[in-house]
């Protein structure tokens, strides 16, 4: 417990009259990889969203560290810097290159020199295998691609966690392979990864724990093979009958 | 006396013979002049149209047989026509006269009966054609003084002088066009000649280009400004605190839901009558800004809006604050989207600077109004479309090749990929997050939002 990255207590969210959120619990700890499933509705995109207040949680507590992500006095920008998340619908920057994507905010937030910026930004681009393509910008790379370049701008702010939301359902299913490559090379080297996906292969290989939510809260979690293998909940069940 | 009502070329040189002959003599002996005369022209300036107008008393002692006008070189009197009234003392009398013009360009005028001594005259020259080279002219004015006994001399009327300027090039240059031929037959035709007289459009297209200038200079100050203001307007309207957005709505809301007309009155009248007085020039300015920034505010903020959430929200997420998000990623893509509406908008803010002709500021149209009213014709209007044209029809070319560009470059040459898109949204190539799709639980259809701007811009078009 001592050690736990994130920490997350009775997390309640609602828009307006809807309960998206009904109180979740989860701590996550350093280097574990926590894959999220559920069918559409079950509220795991909104708890990725809470985790960095993209979304306002109506109640219960986030603790990122030693912060409280959701306090009034908690400068939510610090704290989103070492967070770092990868949407769905990739959200590049049309108007800058791969590489001025990835060095937007280390330049603005970070305040690095443009020199270390781009040697970052060459790095990290290298790193999910796009060398060669730093120049391009995103109406120029296939969707894979330009996913891959999302990871690149966020791992260039060196963040403790990464926040992954659904990452490759955008995606041709020919691009996705190499997206979650990816993944789990990061996942390897040790990030801290809070995963919701529909990849049941990548959760079975990479994940260190499964979550099953349904209906805004956490139905059933343990160890991929527990939860994959031997679902105990009625509704993991059928949701994994479907799936697979 | 008869014989002259008839007379010949040759009696002319003749009587000018004999006028000069008596003219030096009057020098030596100086005749009694007609009283009070004076000689009056309704135009300023010379190469133009002119009349003369003449007004004296006849002699106590004899009458007035006749009366030349001895125009010197230059003067060109060939069209001439004469209007005349005799008066004793308050009553008209009869007059039966003729003139006619002499070689010399002298105009006579003879009367039979001749005027009685004591009468007053009152004599109009029209369409005497002035020299070109302005200056002062002397223009003598003889007459046969005819003594009771029916002796008849020869009698100079006072020295008279007329002035005026030199005309300028273009009026030199309308001068010429009034005597070519082809001026002629193209102004034969009524609508040439009231819309499109070449005459008037020499005069007017150097006059216009001034107010031309001036109009250009009251959009290239007012739109800067209302750039700004028009932004400050926009974040104001999208504030999180109600009473700036509120501030913000009704200044967008009063502003675009009256006329600039209105607005410009208020100003310029109103003001003034509070005791209020800022000249002009910046008057103009700053209502022509005041009016655009509310129409600026709503294309910007149409424009912001439409970018996606998504975007904002990975600025954010990379821990941006709201300021650095706006600045680096989403102002820059909501330049590129509204360029076109914004050179619309540009272009309705020239075109509009014609209402502040009906305050006084002497602006394209005000030249061309004012040139309309002191010449009756049409022409200047044509001048002054063409002014307009001359800006506005470049700029809604660009608008229109802009708007292609931001069409492909929005909806991608390279055509989107046509893999399975979740939640019915396509993403992909070309094509950077066209709709609103991140958000499960904001879940907003946003449509397609250059057209949304497209729509908005046209709003505007029938709102004015």
């Amino acid at each position: 417990m001592a050690d736990a990255i994130l920490r997350i207590k009775n997390l309640q969210k609602s828009f307006g009259a809807l309960e998206v959120l009904k109180g979740v619990d989860m701590d996550v700890q350093k280097g574990e990889v926590v894959v999220i499933l559920g069918p559409s509705g079950s509220g795991k995109s909104t708890l990725l969203r809470c985790v960095n207040r993209l979304e306002e949680p109506t109640g219960g507590e986030i603790w990122f560290e030693d912060r409280q992500v959701n306090h009034p006095k908690t400068d939510i920008n610090e704290v989103r810097e070492k967070i770092g998340m990868v949407f769905q619908s990739f959200n590049l920057f049309p108007h800058l290159t791969a590489k001025g994507n990835v060095m937007l905010a280390q330049r603005k937030v970070l305040k690095r020199d443009k020199a270390e910026a781009e040697r970052i930004a060459i790095e990290k681009l290298t790193r999910v295998g796009l060398a060669d393509r730093v120049d391009y910008f995103p109406s120029q790379l296939s969707g894979g691609q330009q996913q891959r370049v999302a990871i690149a701008r966020a791992l260039a702010m060196d963040p403790h966690v990464m926040l992954f939301d659904e990452v490759t359902s955008a995606l041709d299913p020919e691009l996705v392979r190499g997206v979650l490559d990816v993944m789990k090379e990061l996942a390897l080297a040790g990030m801290t990864m809070l995963v919701v996906t529909h990849e049941m292969g990548f959760a079975r290989d990479v994940a260190t724990r499964a979550v099953f939510m349904d209906g805004g809260v956490i139905v059933e979690e343990g160890t991929p093979s527990e939860v994959f293998d031997n679902p105990q909940n009625e509704r993991t069940q059928d949701f994994l009958g479907h799936i697979s | 006396m008869r014989d002259r009502l008839a007379r010949s070329t040759r009696l002319n040189r003749v009587a000018v013979g004999a006028l000069l002959l008596v003219m030096l003599l009057s020098v030596a002996a100086p005749a009694i002049a007609m009283t009070t005369s004076r000689l009056t022209i309704d135009q300023k300036i010379g190469g133009a149209r002119t009349r003369f107008t003449y007004q004296a008393t006849a002699d106590e002692d004899a009458g007035v047989g006749r009366i030349d006008f001895l125009f010197p070189e230059g003067f060109d009197t060939d069209d001439v026509y004469i209007e005349l009234t005799l008066l004793d003392g308050l009553r008209r009398i009869k007059a039966d006269y003729e003139f006619e013009v002499l070689e010399t360009g002298a105009v006579s005028i003879t009367f039979d009966p001749i005027v009685p001594a004591k009468s007053n005259l009152f004599i109009e020259v029209y369409d005497v054609f002035t020299p070109m080279a302005g200056g002062t002219y002397e223009i003598p004015i003889e007459y046969e003084a005819v003594l009771p006994g029916g002796s008849t001399e020869t009698r100079q009327d006072e020295g008279l002088t007329v002035k005026y300027d030199t005309p300028p090039r273009e009026e030199a240059l309308a001068r010429w066009l009034d005597n070519q031929g082809w001026v002629e037959a193209w102004t034969s035709v009524k609508f040439f000649d009231i819309f499109f007289k070449p005459q008037h459009f020499v005069v007017a297209v150097p006059l216009l280009f001034k107010g031309w200038l001036k109009s250009l200079s009251l959009v290239a100050l007012a739109f800067p400004i209302s750039i700004v203001g028009g932004l400050l307007i926009a974040f104001m309207k999208m504030a999180k605190v109600p009473p700036v957005r509120w501030i913000a709505s009704i200044y967008i809301n009063v502003v675009r839901g009256t006329p600039l007309f209105l607005q410009i009155f208020v100003v310029f009248i109103g003001f003034r009558t509070v005791g209020l007085r800022i000249p002009d020039f910046p008057s103009a300015v700053a209502v022509l800004a005041f009016n655009s920034s509310a129409y600026l505010a709503e294309i910007f903020r149409a424009g912001i809006q439409s970018i996606s959430r998504g975007q904002f929200e990975a600025a954010s997420s990379l821990g941006m604050n709201y300021w650095q998000a706006m600045q680096y990623v989403i102002i820059p893509q909501t330049v590129k989207r509204v360029l076109p509406t914004m050179t619309s908008e540009f272009i309705l803010l020239f075109k509009d600077t014609a209402l502040l002709a009906a305050v006084g500021i002497f602006e394209l149209m005000m030249y061309s109004q004012n040139y309309v009213a002191r010449n009756a014709n049409l022409t200047a209007f044509m001048v002054a479309a063409g002014y307009y044209l001359i800006v506005t029809i470049p700029l809604i070319n660009l608008v229109g090749k802009l708007e292609t560009k931001l069409a492909q470059s929005e909806h991608g040459a390279a055509s989107p990929p046509k893999g399975r898109a979740k939640r019915g949204v396509l993403l992909g190539v070309g094509a950077p997050a066209p709709a609103d799709s991140v958000a499960p639980g904001l879940g907003s259809a946003a449509g397609d939002p250059q057209q949304k701007l497209f729509e908005h811009s046209a709003a505007k078009h029938e709102s004015r």
